[in-house]
Protein backbone atom coordinates (compact mmCIF):
# COMPACT_ATOMS: atom_id res chain seq x y z
CA UNK A 1 0.00 0.00 0.00
CA UNK A 2 2.68 2.17 1.03
CA UNK A 3 4.55 1.46 -2.30
CA UNK A 4 1.57 1.95 -4.32
CA UNK A 5 1.64 5.57 -2.63
CA UNK A 6 4.98 6.36 -2.97
CA UNK A 7 4.65 5.88 -6.65
CA UNK A 8 1.67 7.40 -7.30
CA UNK A 9 3.33 10.59 -5.17
CA UNK A 10 6.02 10.02 -7.54
CA UNK A 11 4.16 9.79 -10.80
CA UNK A 12 2.40 12.83 -9.97
CA UNK A 13 5.42 15.12 -8.60
CA UNK A 14 6.90 14.20 -12.52
CA UNK A 15 3.58 15.29 -13.93
CA UNK A 16 3.88 18.45 -11.92
CA UNK A 17 7.46 19.07 -13.08
CA UNK A 18 6.69 18.33 -16.75
CA UNK A 19 4.79 21.68 -16.79
CA UNK A 20 7.55 23.34 -15.92
CA UNK A 21 9.26 22.66 -19.36
CA UNK A 22 6.92 25.25 -21.67
CA UNK A 23 6.95 25.28 -25.14
CA UNK A 24 6.34 28.37 -27.41
CA UNK A 25 2.46 28.65 -28.48
CA UNK A 26 2.99 32.14 -30.00
CA UNK A 27 2.16 32.10 -34.08
CA UNK A 28 4.51 34.30 -35.82
CA UNK A 29 3.37 38.12 -36.88
CA UNK A 30 0.90 38.19 -39.68
CA UNK A 31 3.06 41.32 -40.88
CA UNK A 32 5.99 39.23 -42.72
CA UNK A 33 3.18 36.66 -44.53
CA UNK A 34 2.64 36.11 -48.38
CA UNK A 35 -0.46 33.71 -47.90
CA UNK A 36 -2.21 31.82 -50.52
CA UNK A 37 -5.17 33.00 -52.15
CA UNK A 38 -7.30 30.73 -52.67
CA UNK A 39 -10.99 30.59 -53.10
CA UNK A 40 -13.30 31.15 -50.15
CA UNK A 41 -14.50 27.42 -50.25
CA UNK A 42 -11.05 26.02 -50.46
CA UNK A 43 -10.12 28.39 -47.60
CA UNK A 44 -13.11 27.21 -45.63
CA UNK A 45 -11.35 23.66 -46.08
CA UNK A 46 -7.70 24.54 -45.70
CA UNK A 47 -8.09 26.74 -42.53
CA UNK A 48 -10.89 23.78 -41.19
CA UNK A 49 -8.60 20.71 -41.96
CA UNK A 50 -4.95 22.29 -43.16
CA UNK A 51 -4.20 25.22 -41.31
CA UNK A 52 -3.56 24.66 -37.52
CA UNK A 53 -0.11 22.77 -38.32
CA UNK A 54 0.19 24.34 -42.00
CA UNK A 55 -0.06 27.97 -41.40
CA UNK A 56 0.98 31.02 -39.12
CA UNK A 57 -2.56 30.70 -37.69
CA UNK A 58 -2.55 28.23 -35.45
CA UNK A 59 -5.32 27.49 -32.90
CA UNK A 60 -3.74 26.12 -29.71
CA UNK A 61 -6.15 23.96 -28.38
CA UNK A 62 -6.36 23.61 -24.49
CA UNK A 63 -4.27 20.29 -24.48
CA UNK A 64 -1.63 22.28 -25.69
CA UNK A 65 -0.85 24.02 -22.53
CA UNK A 66 -0.52 20.40 -20.92
CA UNK A 67 2.58 18.85 -20.71
CA UNK A 68 3.25 16.16 -22.49
CA UNK A 69 0.72 16.95 -25.04
CA UNK A 70 2.29 20.60 -25.35
CA UNK A 71 5.62 18.97 -26.38
CA UNK A 72 3.97 16.91 -29.27
CA UNK A 73 1.55 19.60 -30.27
CA UNK A 74 4.47 21.82 -30.40
CA UNK A 75 6.72 19.52 -32.24
CA UNK A 76 3.91 19.07 -34.78
CA UNK A 77 3.23 22.53 -35.53
CA UNK A 78 7.27 23.23 -36.14
CA UNK A 79 7.06 20.10 -38.51
CA UNK A 80 4.10 20.90 -40.21
CA UNK A 81 5.21 24.74 -41.00
CA UNK A 82 8.55 23.64 -42.13
CA UNK A 83 6.98 21.00 -44.22
CA UNK A 84 4.16 23.57 -45.86
CA UNK A 85 2.92 27.27 -44.47
CA UNK A 86 0.06 28.68 -46.21
CA UNK A 87 0.91 31.68 -44.69
CA UNK A 88 3.96 31.65 -46.74
CA UNK A 89 2.54 30.59 -49.42
CA UNK A 90 3.74 33.88 -51.61
CA UNK A 91 7.65 33.32 -50.62
CA UNK A 92 7.42 29.71 -52.39
CA UNK A 93 9.22 29.76 -55.70
CA UNK A 94 7.01 28.65 -58.34
CA UNK A 95 8.77 25.31 -58.65
CA UNK A 96 8.50 24.46 -54.63
CA UNK A 97 4.44 25.64 -54.99
CA UNK A 98 4.30 22.87 -57.65
CA UNK A 99 5.96 20.15 -55.52
CA UNK A 100 3.58 21.16 -52.45
CA UNK A 101 0.62 21.10 -54.89
CA UNK A 102 1.95 17.39 -55.63
CA UNK A 103 2.54 16.17 -52.45
CA UNK A 104 -1.04 17.73 -51.36
CA UNK A 105 -2.85 15.98 -53.96
CA UNK A 106 -0.88 12.59 -53.17
CA UNK A 107 -1.88 13.14 -49.52
CA UNK A 108 -5.58 13.48 -50.44
CA UNK A 109 -5.44 10.64 -52.57
CA UNK A 110 -4.09 8.48 -50.01
CA UNK A 111 -6.05 10.16 -47.10
CA UNK A 112 -3.00 10.10 -45.05
CA UNK A 113 -3.58 14.20 -44.64
CA UNK A 114 -5.26 15.56 -42.07
CA UNK A 115 -3.55 12.48 -39.69
CA UNK A 116 -5.96 10.47 -37.92
CA UNK A 117 -4.14 11.45 -34.14
CA UNK A 118 -5.33 15.36 -35.67
CA UNK A 119 -9.06 14.03 -36.52
CA UNK A 120 -9.70 12.33 -33.36
CA UNK A 121 -8.70 15.62 -31.63
CA UNK A 122 -10.62 17.64 -34.39
CA UNK A 123 -13.66 16.18 -35.41
CA UNK A 124 -14.76 18.98 -37.84
CA UNK A 125 -11.18 18.46 -39.74
CA UNK A 126 -12.40 15.38 -41.04
CA UNK A 127 -12.84 15.59 -44.92
CA UNK A 128 -15.72 14.27 -46.78
CA UNK A 129 -15.43 13.07 -49.96
CA UNK A 130 -16.95 16.05 -51.68
CA UNK A 131 -14.31 17.95 -49.57
CA UNK A 132 -11.82 15.86 -51.01
CA UNK A 133 -12.96 16.04 -54.38
CA UNK A 134 -12.89 19.93 -54.46
CA UNK A 135 -9.69 19.72 -53.02
CA UNK A 136 -8.55 17.91 -55.51
CA UNK A 137 -9.58 19.70 -58.27
CA UNK A 138 -8.14 22.96 -56.78
CA UNK A 139 -4.73 21.43 -56.16
CA UNK A 140 -4.70 19.80 -60.10
CA UNK A 141 -5.36 23.33 -61.12
CA UNK A 142 -2.82 25.04 -59.00
CA UNK A 143 -0.38 22.33 -60.63
CA UNK A 144 -1.54 23.20 -64.16
CA UNK A 145 -1.24 27.04 -63.77
CA UNK A 146 2.28 26.67 -61.77
CA UNK A 147 3.70 24.69 -64.16
CA UNK A 148 2.77 27.02 -66.85
CA UNK A 149 4.21 30.27 -64.76
CA UNK A 150 7.33 27.69 -64.88
CA UNK A 151 7.77 27.02 -68.63
CA UNK A 152 7.03 30.50 -69.29
CA UNK B 1 1.75 -44.87 -43.98
CA UNK B 2 -0.09 -42.06 -42.40
CA UNK B 3 3.21 -41.10 -40.28
CA UNK B 4 5.48 -41.60 -43.69
CA UNK B 5 3.57 -39.36 -45.62
CA UNK B 6 3.27 -37.13 -42.95
CA UNK B 7 7.25 -37.15 -42.91
CA UNK B 8 7.95 -36.70 -46.54
CA UNK B 9 5.61 -33.44 -46.17
CA UNK B 10 7.98 -32.04 -43.44
CA UNK B 11 10.51 -33.05 -45.15
CA UNK B 12 9.77 -30.57 -48.37
CA UNK B 13 8.52 -28.16 -46.16
CA UNK B 14 11.92 -27.97 -44.84
CA UNK B 15 13.80 -27.98 -47.87
CA UNK B 16 11.60 -25.17 -49.19
CA UNK B 17 12.22 -23.22 -46.09
CA UNK B 18 15.40 -23.30 -45.84
CA UNK B 19 15.86 -22.23 -49.74
CA UNK B 20 13.14 -19.49 -49.32
CA UNK B 21 15.71 -18.51 -46.54
CA UNK B 22 18.30 -18.67 -48.24
CA UNK B 23 17.00 -16.68 -51.63
CA UNK B 24 15.94 -13.95 -49.30
CA UNK B 25 19.00 -14.13 -47.10
CA UNK B 26 20.97 -13.77 -50.20
CA UNK B 27 18.66 -11.04 -52.43
CA UNK B 28 18.87 -9.09 -48.55
CA UNK B 29 22.68 -9.43 -48.25
CA UNK B 30 22.57 -7.99 -52.05
CA UNK B 31 20.12 -5.38 -51.47
CA UNK B 32 22.48 -4.04 -48.58
CA UNK B 33 25.51 -4.36 -50.68
CA UNK B 34 24.26 -1.38 -53.24
CA UNK B 35 24.40 1.31 -50.53
CA UNK B 36 25.12 4.91 -51.94
CA UNK B 37 26.29 7.83 -50.43
CA UNK B 38 25.13 11.36 -50.50
CA UNK B 39 26.25 13.99 -48.31
CA UNK B 40 24.71 17.36 -47.43
CA UNK B 41 27.30 20.21 -46.27
CA UNK B 42 27.78 23.84 -47.31
CA UNK B 43 24.18 24.00 -48.63
CA UNK B 44 24.23 21.22 -51.30
CA UNK B 45 23.90 17.76 -51.76
CA UNK B 46 27.01 16.26 -53.02
CA UNK B 47 27.42 13.95 -55.23
CA UNK B 48 24.41 16.14 -56.64
CA UNK B 49 23.65 13.59 -59.29
CA UNK B 50 23.81 9.65 -58.54
CA UNK B 51 24.52 6.96 -61.21
CA UNK B 52 22.51 3.57 -59.84
CA UNK B 53 21.96 0.64 -61.76
CA UNK B 54 18.32 0.16 -63.24
CA UNK B 55 16.62 -3.04 -62.06
CA UNK B 56 17.86 -3.27 -58.90
CA UNK B 57 16.91 -2.32 -55.06
CA UNK B 58 19.46 -0.15 -53.54
CA UNK B 59 19.84 1.80 -50.24
CA UNK B 60 21.06 5.86 -50.21
CA UNK B 61 22.58 6.58 -46.96
CA UNK B 62 22.04 10.26 -46.31
CA UNK B 63 24.46 12.23 -44.52
CA UNK B 64 23.76 15.36 -42.94
CA UNK B 65 26.89 17.22 -42.12
CA UNK B 66 25.42 20.56 -41.83
CA UNK B 67 24.31 22.59 -38.99
CA UNK B 68 20.75 22.56 -39.95
CA UNK B 69 17.93 20.28 -39.98
CA UNK B 70 17.32 19.19 -43.84
CA UNK B 71 14.36 16.94 -45.35
CA UNK B 72 15.76 14.89 -48.18
CA UNK B 73 12.44 14.58 -50.21
CA UNK B 74 11.58 12.99 -53.82
CA UNK B 75 8.23 12.94 -54.86
CA UNK B 76 9.07 10.88 -57.89
CA UNK B 77 10.05 8.59 -55.39
CA UNK B 78 7.61 8.70 -52.98
CA UNK B 79 10.44 9.78 -49.80
CA UNK B 80 10.24 12.65 -47.48
CA UNK B 81 12.51 12.12 -44.65
CA UNK B 82 14.09 14.87 -42.19
CA UNK B 83 17.53 14.71 -40.93
CA UNK B 84 18.84 15.99 -37.65
CA UNK B 85 22.57 17.72 -38.27
CA UNK B 86 25.35 15.78 -37.63
CA UNK B 87 22.98 12.64 -38.14
CA UNK B 88 22.14 9.96 -41.38
CA UNK B 89 19.58 8.17 -42.47
CA UNK B 90 19.02 5.27 -45.04
CA UNK B 91 16.47 5.54 -47.63
CA UNK B 92 15.76 2.22 -49.01
CA UNK B 93 14.83 2.08 -52.68
CA UNK B 94 12.87 -0.56 -54.71
CA UNK B 95 13.99 -1.35 -58.38
CA UNK B 96 13.93 1.45 -60.30
CA UNK B 97 13.33 1.81 -63.91
CA UNK B 98 15.95 3.49 -66.04
CA UNK B 99 14.97 7.13 -66.02
CA UNK B 100 16.04 10.12 -63.49
CA UNK B 101 14.92 10.38 -59.77
CA UNK B 102 14.82 14.33 -59.13
CA UNK B 103 15.66 14.60 -54.74
CA UNK B 104 15.59 18.25 -52.76
CA UNK B 105 15.96 19.24 -49.26
CA UNK B 106 12.50 20.25 -48.67
CA UNK B 107 13.28 22.45 -45.44
CA UNK B 108 15.58 24.89 -48.04
CA UNK B 109 14.09 25.91 -51.22
CA UNK B 110 16.88 27.09 -52.60
CA UNK B 111 19.16 24.48 -51.85
CA UNK B 112 20.02 23.04 -55.57
CA UNK B 113 17.95 19.53 -56.59
CA UNK B 114 19.99 16.48 -57.05
CA UNK B 115 19.10 13.49 -59.33
CA UNK B 116 19.41 9.68 -59.20
CA UNK B 117 19.94 8.60 -62.29
CA UNK B 118 19.04 4.89 -63.06
CA UNK B 119 20.70 3.07 -66.37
Amino acid sequence: MTGRRTSLLALGFCALAAQLITVNRMNPAASSESPLAAPEQIETLLTRACYDCHSNRTRWPWYSRIAPASWLVARDVALGRKELNFSEWGSYYPQTQTRKLQWMGRMLRERSMPPWSYRLMHPAARLGAEDRAMLERWVESGISVSAQHISD
Amino acid sequence: MLRRSFVSAALVFAVFFLAAVFVLGAAAAYAENSVVEVRFENHHFSPASLQVPAGQALKIKVVNASSETIEFESFRLNREKAIQPGEAIAVRLPALSPGSYDFYDDFHQDVPQGSIVAK
